[in-house]
Order: structure tokens, then sequence, then C-alpha cells
């Protein structure tokens, strides 16, 4: 008798458990960004960008609010590769980070959902608080097609105990930075004479940081590498661009072969005065600097410096957009917008990585303002620059990159090589 | 009765025995490859044709044309002239032989025919409409024709020196098999960690001599030689194994014939293990060919074709046009064409092994 209670009460009281629970909603999610081991829910102590991202969606996870986000194993180097294939076979992420330069290409194509105003409104998001620059960003034919999350650019990262030795900072311990392409040269040199160390070091040999460098300097002499259909890689800025580059390893005062990882270490090691990479170091190197085994001591953040006519530096947003398939499942849109109000309300926890926010309201907060190392590349937002929207972007983008390397790597003539890049730029325009 | 029959049939066994296979080739393989024929007959965008199927434009042959096609051609006598000169010598060699012994059988014309071929269309030069579609190419030949010889040569030098009992050669084949079993992305971390620059394993080598590490992966020079390397390594276990096989199908007193005789060393290999072994050496090599010329991995993780096009392989065009580029038609030409030159390969294998059994 007291076994059958037992049981009978067992039964019962799995029934009202099973009444009164959700069903979970389960969002799938793709991004880049790379790995975070251990990654909790504790969004103040993360460093870095993987570590960042990933406590602010675990974080989501662990909230009361019946959503389950699951981030899937994707790979930087191949991400739009695996969501293109994920997208041709209709099992596309549920909700997956996007670059700006990438709206216009998915978008066209109607891979990605318009996101209504009053829908984002509804769930929190009030597009009038991202700056206009945002907005642009996620807009395509009128229409917003993501929430935004950054602006990122192209940096110059100071070692300012090199810069000194080298007599390179002024009285107020600012860094002193160059005005031209000769002035570069002149200061490259007072580097090598004064210290032996190199000036300048960056991913010149795999990673585009070298295209994004010569797109700059384009940029800061009101060129570009193309114009509607035409490609306009094949001219005499251009040639003063890559001159000014090439000087640099001529003189030997940069070295044309690290990859990424390796001009990181050259930087970190004290090898090299200058690193040119983006705003997503900053608090990295910023952590490495005060790591006693770090060769790097004195770190500083410059804006990109103007070595022409205009200040200009390269740059690119990071987005959260939703795929059209959403459409057709009303409770995992209502989730997933759900998740990028989260994403939207902890702007600032991402830009700490070093990245700049994109609202208002995040961009005036003392917590912003009192990021380290933000006051140094201030003027950063204003000289952000990108090419115009293109479905040929990343195709354009491995043009200039395989010509320029076969410039500084393999010899090739900078005529030669500007004018394949313009031959093959205007077969894909 | 006549049912029964078929149920004993040596029809009725015969496809009962090959229907497992079939199974999963129609769908898995054979169907696949006549979609990629039909999508390389079209201007295909990948995502737009997932979201309008209407989307694509039949366009014939114009990937084709596309692919191989240029503007101005000419022929030249003098382009590629050493590669030339040795085709040249090898054919008209080939061709004396034959005269001499009077043996044109159709293995020997047909292979007279291909170089010849070969040889005149090296010649021709033009503005190609796609110049990549050739660099590609070029790179895929020049590392078959590294990583094929390299690989069959280390593995029959290792083989023959391993075949022998004891555990000493028992563990030697385990670790020169054991880098077969590892997947292409954990061999190019493997070799990225040895060609690292800064901390890589030849660095710290060459750190106690006060020697700077070349860069290995980054330089136009080196880097297809360091791609090589690392294949070699990968490959050089499944050959391994293959000779091991073969060698130990010698006939031992055929060997200690040539060892009474006075056959030692580099002649006993070169005059009596090879020519024993010889179907197994051309079966590694035709493999090894159809294999390598579907490089992929080794060129994207360990260099991404670079610097420059300079280990950009076929392949890697292929999964760049389909997938960054979304022209998968395009890239189905292109995987057409990588098909039919692997089918010449089998066939030359095909004529080979008739022509022995003949």
């Amino acid at each position: 008798m007291k076994l059958f209670k037992l049981i009978t009460a067992g039964t019962l009281a799995a029934c009202a458990s099973l009444g009164t629970a959700h069903a979970e909603t389960e969002l799938e999610l793709a991004r880049f960004f790379g790995d975070c081991a251990d990654a909790g829910t504790d969004i103040d102590t993360a460093v870095g960008e993987a570590c960042i991202i990933q406590t602010i969606i675990n974080a989501y996870s662990a909230e009361d609010n019946d959503v389950t986000v699951k981030t899937l194993p994707t790979d930087w180097g191949n991400y739009y590769d695996q969501l293109k294939a994920m997208y041709a076979g209709r099992n596309a992420p549920d909700v997956h980070v996007i670059h700006k330069h990438r709206i216009a290409e998915f978008a066209s194509l109607g891979a990605l959902l318009p996101l209504p105003e009053a829908d984002l409104k509804a769930a929190g998001i009030d597009p009038a608080d991202w700056v206009p620059r945002a907005r642009e960003a996620v807009s395509y034919n009128g229409q917003y097609y993501g929430v935004p999350m950054d602006f990122h650019a192209n940096l110059w990262h100071v070692n300012l105990d090199i810069l000194s030795e080298a007599g390179l900072v002024d009285e107020n311990g600012q860094p002193i930075l160059p005005g031209s392409p000769e002035e570069m040269l002149a200061h490259a040199k007072q580097v090598k004479e004064a210290t032996g160390k190199d000036y300048l070091t960056a991913d010149f040999a795999q990673f585009p940081i070298g295209v994004r460098l010569v797109l700059a300097m384009l940029w800061q002499q009101d060129s570009n590498v193309f114009s509607g259909d035409e490609a306009t890689v094949n001219t005499p800025e251009a040639k003063r661009a890559v001159e000014a580059i090439v000087a640099l390893f001529d003189g030997d005062y940069a070295d044309p072969n690290l990859n990424y990882s390796d001009s990181q270490q050259a930087f970190l090691a004290g090898e090299a005065v200058i690193q040119i990479n983006g705003t997503w170091v900053v608090d990295f190197y910023d952590n490495q600097a005060k790591d006693e085994n770090v060769a790097l001591k004195r770190y500083y953040t410059a804006d990109f410096p103007t070595l022409f006519e205009q200040p200009a530096t390269w740059a690119d947003s990071h987005l959260w957009a939703l795929p059209v398939t959403l459409q057709s499942e009303p409770e995992k849109y209502e989730a997933a917008l759900d998740f990028l109000a989260w994403l939207n309300n902890h702007n600032v926890d991402w830009a700490r990585t070093g990245h700049l926010a994109v609202r208002e309201s995040v961009l005036n907060s003392a917590e912003y303002e009192n990021l380290p190392h933000r006051d140094e590349y201030a003027n950063t937002v204003n000289i952000a620059r990108d090419n115009p929207p293109s479905v040929r972007y990343s195709a354009i983008q491995d043009v200039l990159n395989r010509e320029l390397q076969s410039i500084w790597l393999q010899g090739k003539s900078i005529d030669d090589a500007l004018a394949d890049a313009e031959r093959e730029i205007d077969r894909l325009l | 009765m006549r049912m029964s029959s078929f149920w004993q049939s040596d029809t009725f066994s015969g496809w009962a025995f090959i229907s497992p296979y079939l199974i999963a080739f129609i769908p898995l393989l054979l169907w696949p490859f006549f979609q990629g024929l039909w999508m390389s007959l079209h201007d295909w965008n990948l995502l737009a044709v997932t979201f309008n199927p209407d989307a694509k434009q039949f366009i014939g042959l114009s990937n084709y044309a596309q692919l191989i096609g240029g503007d101005n051609l000419s022929w030249s006598l003098s382009q590629f002239w050493p590669f030339r000169t040795v085709l040249l010598v090898g054919g008209v060699t080939m061709f004396l032989r034959a005269r001499r012994h009077n043996r044109f059988d159709r293995g020997y014309v047909w292979t007279l025919a291909g170089l010849a071929t070969l040889w005149l269309l090296l010649g021709i030069r033009g503005d190609w409409y796609d110049p990549r579609f050739w660099i590609v190419v070029r790179n895929t030949v020049v590392f078959v024709a590294w990583v094929v010889p390299l690989t069959t040569l280390t593995a029959l030098l290792l083989a023959i020196a391993l075949n022998r009992q004891g555990r000493w050669a028992a563990i030697m084949r385990t670790v020169f098999f054991f880098s077969q079993i590892l997947s292409v992305t954990v061999v190019t971390l493997i070799w990225q960690l040895v060609y690292g620059v800064r901390n890589g394993f030849i660095a710290n080598l060459l750190t106690p001599f006060g020697l700077e590490s070349p860069n290995w992966l980054t330089d136009d020079q080196l880097a297809m030689g360091a791609i090589v390397v690392a294949t070699v390594w990968w490959s050089v276990g499944f050959a391994l194994i293959l000779f091991l096989a073969g060698l130990q199908q010698i006939p031992g007193d055929r060997l200690e014939a040539a060892t009474l005789d006075g056959a030692t060393g580099w002649r006993k290999v070169v005059h009596i293990i090879v020519p024993s072994i010889i179907r197994t050496v051309q079966f590694v090599m035709i493999m090894q060919i159809v294999l390598h010329f579907q490089v992929f991995g080794q060129s994207h993780l360990m260099t991404q074709g670079g610097p420059g096009d300079s280990t950009n392989v076929w392949v890697r065009y292929i999964y760049q046009s389909a997938f960054r580029d979304s022209e998968v038609g395009y890239a189905s030409a292109m995987a057409t064409l990588l098909f039919v030159f692997m089918l010449m390969f089998s066939i030359v294998q095909y004529a080979v092994t008739k022509r022995q059994e003949a």
C-alpha cells in the first residue's frame, strides 16, 4: 500500500512538472572571433573578443527567458564559406554575425530577414540611438538588415619606450608620428639607427592588413580602388602609396614576411615600434603590457596618421543578422530579437575589446570614456572609411592582397602588379 | 521456374553483390557528378539560386570558354622551352627505342601521341581570359611532380629497410605509418609549428648556431617546397605499407639467387627488387597522382595559396569560386576539367596494366 502511494505521488508530481515546464527555444548562433575556453557568464571580467562575446551569449542563456543560445563551431578563416554553405543547404543559423561589407551581397540575394523598426522597438532596441554611420551600416535599400555591434578600424599600436629611445616623443610624452611618406621613412631610419629595431610591423604576408594600409593611403589622397563599375587601381596615387610601404621594406625598417601571429609577437617582444592592426587588440595589448614577462611596457594607441592630404583609416562594422527562414518561425524570431536586444544592451561590454561603440548613449557614457586608451584614438571614429558596397568586395580584396604580396614578397614590379590588379578587378566588376 | 532460375543466376548474384555499393555510389557520387556537369553549363550563383531557383541561366559552354579561352592566341616554339625540351627528348628516345625493338603497340602510340599533343599545347600563348586558372594548374602540376616521385622513392627505400623481422622494424613501421592516420588539419598544424619563424621547431634548432629561420611559408621560393615536404611526410605511410606488401611477394629464392650472383646494395634494388614489384610501384604512383591533384588542405591552411598565388592550387580555386565568390557554375566547370585530367591518368594506368598483362 505504501509503495502504491509512493508511485501515485511520484506520477502526479511528474505530471505536474510536465504541465508547468516551458519548452525552451533554442537559437543556433554562428560567429567568428575565435574560441574561448571555459567562458562563464561573468561578462565584467572577460578579456578579448572571443571571451567577451561568449560570456555575453552565455549570460543570456543563463537568464530566466526560456531561450538557449547554442554557438555553432565555426572557423575564422572560412566563416563566410561555411555560412554560405549553411544558407545553401537551407540550414542557416538562427542568428549570426556579419560584416558591414557583406550586407550588400547577402541582402541583395534575399538571404537576410529585413527587420522592421517597429519590431526592433518592440524588442527594446531603439535604432534612433545608433549613430548615423551604424544605421547606414545595417541598411540596404532603405531597410534594416541587422543590429550593429561596433566599428572597428586600423590603428597604430605604439611601443612608447622604443619611440622615446629614438627621440620621437614630445615633451608631453605623446608620440611623434609622421605626416608624410618621406617623414615616415626618416622616422624609420631614426629608430633603426638609435635602437636597431624595426619601425613598423604588420601582417603583410597573409591577412589583408597590407591591403587596408594601402586603402587608407589611397583615401588620404582622395582616390579609391574602384568607382562604380570601373577599377581605378593603376593610378599615380596607388603607386605613391605602395612606394611608401616598399621603401620601408627596402630600407630594412619592416619585414614583409611576417604573418599575423609573428608580427604580433614581434610587437609584443619589443622588436618593432609600431604595429598596424585593428581596434580588436587594444585590451589584449593593454593586458599584455601589464605582464612582466612581456617586453612591451608603455603601450599607446594612436589614430592612423595622415600621411597624405586628408585623414582616413580603413574601417568596417560587425553586425548581427537573422536569416530569412526565421520569417516562418515566429517563436524563434521573437527570441532572436530579444537576444539582439541583449547584445545591443551590452554594447559597452563589447567596446572593452577596443572596438568603437555604435550607440550614442554608450559613446556619451562615463563608462565608455574611461575605457583604457580610449582618448588616444578618439578621432578614429571621424576618419574611418570603407569602400562603397559591392557584392564582389571579398574577391576584390583578395586580388589586391595577392598583387600587393607579389610586390613585396615576390619582387613583381609595382606597375605590373597594379596593372594586373586593375585588369582583374575590372573583370570582377 | 523461370523466377527460381533467375534467383540462382550469376546475373542476380552479381547485382546482389554490387548493390550495397551502388546504393551509396549512385546518390552520393554519380548523381552529384551529373548535377555538377549540369551546373557547369549555367551562370549559377550559390545563394541566389538557393532563394530563387529561376536565378540560374543556361549559358552552354561559356564557363569552359572563359576558363581555357583567350584573345590574340598564337603559337611559340620558345615558350616553356626547358620543360618542352625534356618532353621532346623523352618522346624521341621512346620513339627510337620502339623502332629499334619494332614494338609499336597501341600503348606506345597513345603515349607518344599524348606527349606530342602536350608539347604542341604548351606552345600556345595569348591573353587568357582567366590567367589565374593557368597559374593554379601549373602550381598543381608542379606540386604533383614533386610529391609523387619523392613519396614513392622515400616509401620504397623505407620499405626495403624495414622489410625484416624484429621488434625494432615493427616499431619503425608503426611510426612511419602513424602520420597517415592524421587529418589534414592536424598535419598542417604540426608543420606550421615546425616552420614557425619565431618559435618553430626548425627555428629552435637553428638558434644555437646563431642562424635565423627562413620564412618557410611566406617566401615564394620556399613555400611550395615546404608544402611538398609536409605532404610527403603525411603520405609516405600508405605507400610504405603497399610496398611492404609488394616486397613480401618477392620469392625468397630470387633474392637469394641474386645475392649468390653477387648483386648487392643498390644494384639489387634497381635490377631485382624494383622490377619484381613494378606493378606496385605503378599502382602507388597512379594512386598518388590522382590523390595529389586534389590537394587542398595544405595550400589552404598553411599558406592560404600565397605569397601572391604561388601555392594556390586547382581545388582551392574551385573552392574560392564556389564559396567565396558564389560562382558554382564556373567552379563546376573547373571541377569537370580536373576530372578529365585525372581520368587521363587513370586511362594511362589502365593502358599500362593492360600492356603488361598482354
